[in-house]
């Protein structure tokens, strides 16, 4: 059976239809009763489709510092000037500049105990994107992508993963276009040029038109390249004409609620992140920048922490409201931590070792801390949790199997994640 | 290094000496002549196909030859009537012609110059850097109009100081904020084609170079110093050389009295806001100092208070030698390393001053006995002439990654050598061979075109402004734009129209062609902004409105615009369904102006063909 799969997945990279896919296999293999493990979680896939599971994952751009958020060492040197705050759970503290998030604690898990070998910028951004480490052959997808591919509504009129920020390895790799992410630099405005130029019935016979003129390049050898543009096309059309565009725009927000978000590109995006998610986009990625704190950690981790702290809180809580918040999950972290050393600049500078991140909602149990750091900071202590590990966990919030196997360029299956197991303590 | 390569360079040699005289590699004849050199790749290329059994595809129309070579060499698609004259031209070497005449237009140095900033600025680490990256480019675009050699114009970046704004060399040192390891990797990366920079952390997985080799690297480049220079207007940064003796900088610290004296201008025992802005240096950290040390409050420093300052703990930014990082302990200081070149394995002398140490950097990678240095830049022109490489990768080449048509690659490189790293040279030995004349066609034996690889030519997508600048020819504006925009500080160079359209349609060049794809809001910008729309209206005086009022005949009309927006003329078929679509419309502006619409945003219009 595992077999079939794989040559009707190989199949896939030339545009087969998974729906149809899902289709062939609903009607033999469930009658039959013949239907393997993998079988059943993309079944399992079909029906989450429905139910809508999402990630709304928040980037802290450049490394934040784990001793300055989650992770605060008040009795050690290395801590710094960084004192800390009681949060709603007793005996979870954290770092004083996140007041709010304190106060939501009870629905977060945080995370103390991530490790990873990588301390480029470039490098472990696209790590904690795709699952993989780069390699100069093969482009990986991101995770969002691959949840797109794998929930995503194939019948939205609005890209089904959007990132607000571009970071690296945050494409689709060698899913394909379709599976790219909407790249966004504004929050809460309309997208630009989604205006139509012309009226309605005139566009569409521009667009019929359109198809019909790009076939003789496409025979004269430029096949997958026409394909690709008529993919992209074809959204961006989608697009224009979907009455869910207005989605993107926050004029019809009540001012309470944007305020609690925050008037900040943060506040904005995670506002926008959870009108998406209501409207049925399955990924969406909100870009905080000014991580790379080298100098003058402190103050600045305050600053940004004055939008992010708010923005973060007020997602959790107006998710919850809606009763959205146990199927999205929402994840803080970024590409590394930072050196539990203070350097001569009051920065601190890149360390993969050790780092901090948080999860909340998608069946996620708030109020734990996983995991636990040496005193100095230098270590992981406690459970260290791997990439591959925060993948897999990842995954099984929202229903996707990690274990996935697409047909990578290299004509080789690769799983959406290599080795790895989910952390279950977060789901327990 | 191959034998090949080793054998011409030692008949040069003896050629030199058999004559006595001065006589330059350039003029040895025999391997620089382009039209040979294309000659003798074509024959190795062909030998190759043949013995996997494909027959190579045929040589291009002369229409899509010049939208081609018009594109590479200029930067945007020809006019017309550009079109017309290269179509009657009745000289069978007019090929050959026209590459000459597109070389030696200004055009050429403004695209390439375009493509480089590109190159290096789309992989810088220091944001800041970005609004500058215009200096960068109006530096290499006169070393292209000069016809600089290729060697010279590495050396001259690698050896670079001075302030940003005014010479433009020093782009690659401001775009990593002259992190020496950042450098490092870069340096190999863009001169030589090879990725050691993976060995930063652990020995390079695929490859032979381990992680010393790496570091050794990275020590060429400790003494740079990247600083923006206080009080500057507009902001801008200077690079410079960091020599002081180990001790020098810190004996200072040992002495703070005589500091202290040095800095109290006034002599009141205290050190205000005021004399500290007369040090550069002390300026710049005089808040930061005063924050730690400032005891009493009386936001001056006393004798006291400056001596009881904590010393600055001795990190990497104060040592004038390179550590390579301890990955057990990071906070050790790590082990100190001597620049050694991991091509040649040669250790440079110790305790060489900084501009020393760039130098002969910049040395090894130019010799003509590091076959990495010409192989990347032939390999990398070549992949982004023709759309497919010596190697799957311009940036990751090396001794174990595969090759293919080596002795091809091999044949290049010699010659490039040989010609005294001449720019021209490669684009005219390149240009003249079959390999780049193919048509798209996938040949007879072949499946399908991505795996046609040489023996046809591959769909190339353009860059952001390749596509702008044949935007405007197509409005009318035949000469192109070639003014630099140079920001005055962060955001200032996002808001001019050009550089909004850069920003939106550009991408890393050195990403490998079947990884170049659009995304969305370019094809929002293209089928909606009012850039497109005053584009293709049939009103005012317009490209199109002036069509349709010089042809009544619609197909004629037809015909003009595809030779206008696609450089060649419609088939039977686009003619037929256009004619269709007139009359269907039944409104002879509105269907043209439809027609426009479809042809500029057709994924020919954006590519290479």
């Amino acid at each position: 059976m595992s077999t079939s799969i794989h040559e009707l997945i190989q199949w896939g990279r030339r545009g087969f239809s998974r729906r149809r896919f899902l289709h062939t296999v609903s009607a033999a293999g469930v009658a039959a009763g013949t239907l393997g493990f993998r079988d059943l979680m993309s079944l399992q896939a079909a029906d989450l489709r429905k139910r809508h599971k999402a990630v709304i994952m928040l980037w802290m751009n450049g490394g934040p510092s784990q001793m300055e958020t989650f992770d605060p060492k008040p009795n050690h040197e290395n801590g710094g000037e960084t004192s800390v705050i009681s949060t709603a759970v007793p005996g979870i503290r954290i770092a004083e500049p996140w007041s709010q998030i304190a106060s939501v604690l009870d629905r977060c898990a945080v995370i103390r105990s991530f490790t990873n070998k990588e301390g480029n910028h470039r490098r472990a951004t696209y790590q904690l994107h795709t699952g993989y480490v780069p390699s100069g052959s093969v482009k990986h997808p991101s995770l969002g992508s691959n949840v797109a591919q794998q929930i995503g509504d194939e019948n939205l009129d609005i890209p089904t993963v959007v990132s607000i920020g571009r970071p690296d390895g945050s494409g689709a790799g060698f899913l394909g276009v379709e599976y790219d992410p909407f790249f966004i630099n504004n929050p809460g405005q309309r997208p630009d040029n989604t205006q139509m130029a012309v009226g309605g019935d005139r566009y569409q016979r521009r667009l019929n038109l359109f198809e019909s003129l790009q076939q003789d390049f496409a025979q004269r050898g430029a096949d997958q390249v026409v394909e690709n543009h008529n993919a992209i096309y074809g959204k961006a059309a989608d697009l224009v004409r979907s009455p869910r565009l207005s989605a993107f725009e926050l004029d019809d927000e009540p001012a309470s609620l944007r305020e609690k978000y925050g008037e900040s590109q943060f506040g904005r995006g995670c506002l926008l992140a959870r009108r998406l998610v209501e409207q049925g986009v399955s990924y969406v990625e909100v870009v905080s920048n000014g991580w790379d704190t080298h100098f003058d950690n402190f103050d600045r981790i305050g600053e940004l922490a004055g939008q992010v702290d708010p923005a973060t809180a007020a997602l959790i809580l107006d998710l919850e409201d809606r009763g959205m918040l146990d199927d999205t999950l929402v994840v803080w972290m970024g590409e590394f931590g930072r050196t539990p050393r203070v350097n001569g600049r009051g920065g601190r500078d890149h360390f993969p070792r050790v780092f901090n991140g948080l999860m909340a909602g998608g069946g996620v149990r708030g109020g734990q801390v996983i995991g636990a750091s040496t005193a100095d900071g230098n270590d992981i202590l406690d459970r260290p949790v791997s990439v591959p590990d925060l993948f897999h966990s990842i995954c099984h919030a929202i229903g996707v199997d990690p274990e996935f196997e697409n047909m990578s360029p290299l004509g080789r299956p690769m799983k959406i994640v290599e080795g790895g197991s989910v952390v279950n303590e977060l789901f327990s | 290094m191959s034998r090949n390569f080793q054998v011409s360079l030692l008949s040069l040699a003896s050629l030199t000496l058999s004559f006595g005289t001065f006589c330059s590699p350039a003029q040895a004849a025999k391997p620089t002549d382009p039209l040979a050199v294309a000659a003798n790749v074509d024959r190795i290329l062909n030998e190759n196909l043949a013995e996997e059994g494909v027959a190579p595809a045929d040589l291009t129309a002369d229409e899509d030859f010049l939208r081609r070579v018009s594109i590479d060499l200029t930067g945007r698609i020809p006019t017309p009537a550009e079109m017309t004259r290269f179509g009657l031209d009745p000289d069978p070497r007019k090929r050959e012609k026209k590459i000459e005449e597109l070389l030696s237009s200004p055009d050429f140095a403004h695209n390439w110059s375009a493509y480089w900033r590109d190159v290096i600025f789309m992989r810088a680490t220091e944001q800041r850097a970005q609004p500058l990256q215009g200096v960068f480019q109006m530096w290499i675009r006169e070393k292209f109009e000069n016809n600089a050699p290729w060697d010279e114009i590495v050396t001259e970046m690698l050896t670079s100081t001075g302030d940003v704004r005014d010479n433009g060399a020093t782009g690659l040192f401001l775009a990593h904020a002259g992190d020496a390891t950042e450098l490092a990797s870069e340096t190999s990366r863009l001169f030589l084609g090879i990725q050691i920079q993976c060995a930063n952390c652990h020995d390079h997985p695929t490859d032979t170079w381990t992680r010393q080799q790496f570091h050794e690297l990275a020590a060429y480049f400790p003494r740079v110093r990247v600083q923006q220079r206080p009080q500057a207007m507009p902001p801008t940064f200077e690079v410079s050389s960091f020599d002081v003796n180990r001790s020098g900088g810190r004996e200072i610290l040992n002495n703070p009295e005589r500091l202290f004296r040095g800095l109290d201008q006034n002599r009141d025992g205290k050190l205000s806001e005021q004399e500290a802005k007369r040090a550069q240096r002390f300026a710049a950290v005089f808040q930061r100092i005063l924050g730690v040390g400032d005891t009493d409050q009386d936001g001056m420093l006393s004798l006291e208070e400056f001596k009881n300052l904590p010393m600055p703990p001795q990190g990497r930014r104060q040592t004038t030698e390179y550590f390579m990082p301890n990955l057990e302990d990071p906070a050790a200081p790590g082990t100190r390393l001597d620049p050694v070149f991991f091509v040649d394995g040669d250790a440079a002398p110790r305790e060489m001053r900084d501009i020393e140490r760039r130098t002969e950097l910049a040395q090894k990678v130019t010799d003509p006995n590091n076959e990495w240095f010409a192989k990347s830049y032939v390999n990398r022109i070549w992949t982004e002439l023709l759309g497919v490489g010596f190697y799957p990768l311009v940036d990751d080449m090396g001794p174990l990654r595969d090759v293919r048509h080596e002795e091809a690659l091999e044949t290049l490189a010699e010659g490039f050598v040989a010609s005294g790293y001449d720019i021209r040279w490669v684009f005219r030995t390149i240009l003249n061979s079959e390999a780049y004349q193919r048509t798209l066609d996938t040949p007879s034996g072949l499946q399908t075109n991505d795996s046609c690889e040489l023996a046809c030519a591959t769909p190339v997508r353009l860059r952001a402004e390749q596509i702008l600048s044949s935007l405007m020819m197509l409005s009318g504006q035949t000469e192109t734009d070639r003014d630099i925009p140079v920001g005055r500080g962060p955001g200032s160079r996002r808001n001019s129209p050009q550089a909004q359209f850069v920003a939106l349609f550009g991408f890393d060049p050195s990403t490998p062609q079947d990884e170049v794809s659009g995304d969305i809001p370019q094809s929002l910008f293209m089928m909606n902004s009012p850039l497109i729309s005053q584009l293709v209206s049939s009103r005012g005086n317009g490209p199109l409105a002036r069509l349709l009022r010089q042809y009544d005949s619609d197909e004629d009309a037809l015909r003009e615009l595809y030779v206008l927006v696609l450089s060649r003329e419609p088939s039977e078929y686009e003619l037929n369904k256009c004619k269709e679509y007139i009359y269907d419309v039944q409104n002879r502006n509105e269907a043209f102006e439809d027609v426009m619409w479809c042809l500029v945003n057709s994924s020919e219009f954006i590519t290479r063909r």
